[in-house]
């Protein structure tokens, strides 16, 4: 493939047989079952390998109608990729109805939000603007899976190994892109040499790591997510209580504040 | 170095940090029967304390070191007041988390829960922890002054039987929530 460089090329190569590897394992061990659209996603990789490899051979990997080509084929796997997110998140918070509720709000307003400055920001320059867009779908993604896990630590959910290495993974590969495209950016506009061989070898090399670890995870059947015995009387109880705790904090936080400052107490 | 690169580097150093921390801990499958044994067992271990604490720091024994006029032991005693207070005050923020922790219990097993309340919580936890660094700063650096500690004290005692009150309240219901779970029979009694 013209115009690839013979390393790029290799990672290429060992990321596409790294993805058919966790394709296997998904059907193999039956986990397609449990995440359809985790799985969706990973063949959407392998279809938009063979789409790119077809580009490549034919017109080269230097022209800007390529490089619009490439980039558009993203649209699908990164779409499957947030709805394979959103499907692993709601496998681990829906047993607990009341937190999931809480937790795709979180997932959402985080997402849309950051999202939403990014593509204002890179409407700002279009000679950018594909890459300004993807760093900021990055960085969308990286910081609302990331308050999701938070939620999940605070309420003290418990995640299985297997599902922290597919979330995980997914969040590595997001900040490894956000970090790759600002220093591509960066290099560019210095004028720098081959800046994208660089970027290339980074964001493959971290994708392979990516598809080693969840190969790993996925190895064995993905487990049945913990099941909380959930009552109503627990609502009741959450109902009843939580205002009142929170009129609780709100005063000691008012005697904290009054010792802090002695005269607010006076007057 | 450029601005962007630092800012984006920062923003993704403090994602991965958040990431590793939010995957690596390892908090065990909490139920609402270890809550509740929780406050049965912690909550009360400060607050039997409690009359101790007050005699302690009461004032008085400071008056009469003032009067008596032994300098050393004066300001001996001034410093194991200080320690005293700070245990005082650590006691609350366990206290305080041990309250925190049960709204939380409560919150994972309701079927329902309300986003302003938990979201208004996780603001007043914010306060709280930010007035607590404060004023755990001032007591170590010595800036709050003795009477003030005393102060303190009548404080953190109402304070604390208030919660011991709040966590005794929850505790019941936490325990009546396990008991109603461990139940063979919940399933005709409560389906969900």
């Amino acid at each position: 493939m013209a115009g690839l460089a013979k390393y790029v090329l290799w990672v290429w190569e060992l990321s596409v047989a790294a993805q058919v590897v966790v394709c296997a394992l998904l059907l193999v061990k039956r986990n397609f079952l449990r995440i359809p659209l985790f799985t969706a996603y990973i063949f959407s990789n392998i279809f938009q390998a063979a789409v790119l490899y077809r580009i490549y051979t034919r017109f080269g990997s230097r022209s800007w109608t390529v490089t619009v080509m490439a980039w558009s084929s993203q649209f699908v796997p990164e779409l499957l990729r947030v709805l394979a997110t959103t499907e692993v998140i709601r496998l681990i918070l829906r047993p607990y109805r009341g937190i999931w509720a809480l937790g795709w709000r979180v997932l959402a307003v985080a997402f849309a939000a950051v999202f939403s400055f990014a593509l204002i920001d890179s409407w700002r320059n279009l000679f950018w603007a594909i890459a300004l867009a993807d760093r900021g779908f990055h960085l969308a993604f990286g910081i609302a899976l990331v308050a999701c896990l938070l939620l999940a630590h605070y309420y003290s959910i418990p995640i299985q190994p297997a599902y922290k290495a597919l979330l995980g993974g997914l969040c590595f590969y997001s900040c490894t892109v956000v970090m790759a495209n600002t220093i591509g950016r960066v290099l560019f506009l210095r004028g720098a040499g081959d800046f994208r061989t660089g970027w290339q070898l980074l964001t493959m090399g971290a994708f392979v790591a990516v598809l080693a670890t969840w190969a790993v995870a996925l190895r064995k059947p993905l487990p049945q997510p913990l099941q909380p015995e959930l009552l109503p009387e627990a609502a009741r109880t959450y109902w009843e209580t939580s205002p009142r705790i929170n009129a609780r904090l709100r005063r000691l936080n008012e005697h904290l504040d009054h010792f802090w400052r002695p005269e607010a107490t006076q007057s | 170095m450029n601005v962007t690169l630092i800012a984006f580097g920062a923003v993704v150093v403090v994602l991965l940090f958040l990431l590793a921390w939010a995957l690596h801990s390892n908090r065990r499958h909490e139920s609402s029967i270890t809550a509740s044994k929780a406050l049965d067992e912690r909550g009360r271990a400060h607050v039997d304390s409690l009359p101790q604490m007050r005699q302690a720091l009461k004032p008085e024994d400071d008056e009469f070191l003032a009067r008596v006029g032994t300098n050393g032991l004066r300001s001996r005693v001034h410093k194991e007041r200080r320690r005293v207070a700070l245990s005082y005050l650590l006691a609350l923020r366990q206290d305080f988390e041990e309250l925190m922790h049960v709204a939380r219990v409560i919150a994972k097993l309701s079927p329902e829960v309300g986003v302003a309340q938990e979201f208004e919580r996780l603001r007043l936890r914010a306060n709280f922890l930010w007035r607590y660094r404060i004023i755990w700063m001032s007591l170590q650096l010595g800036l709050t002054p003795l009477p003030q500690i005393s102060d303190l004290s009548n404080l953190l005692s109402g304070l604390s039987v208030r919660l011991e009150e709040a966590m005794r309240e929850l505790g019941e219901r936490a325990a009546l929530v396990a008991e109603l779970a461990s139940s063979p029979d919940r399933r005709r009694i409560h389906p969900v």
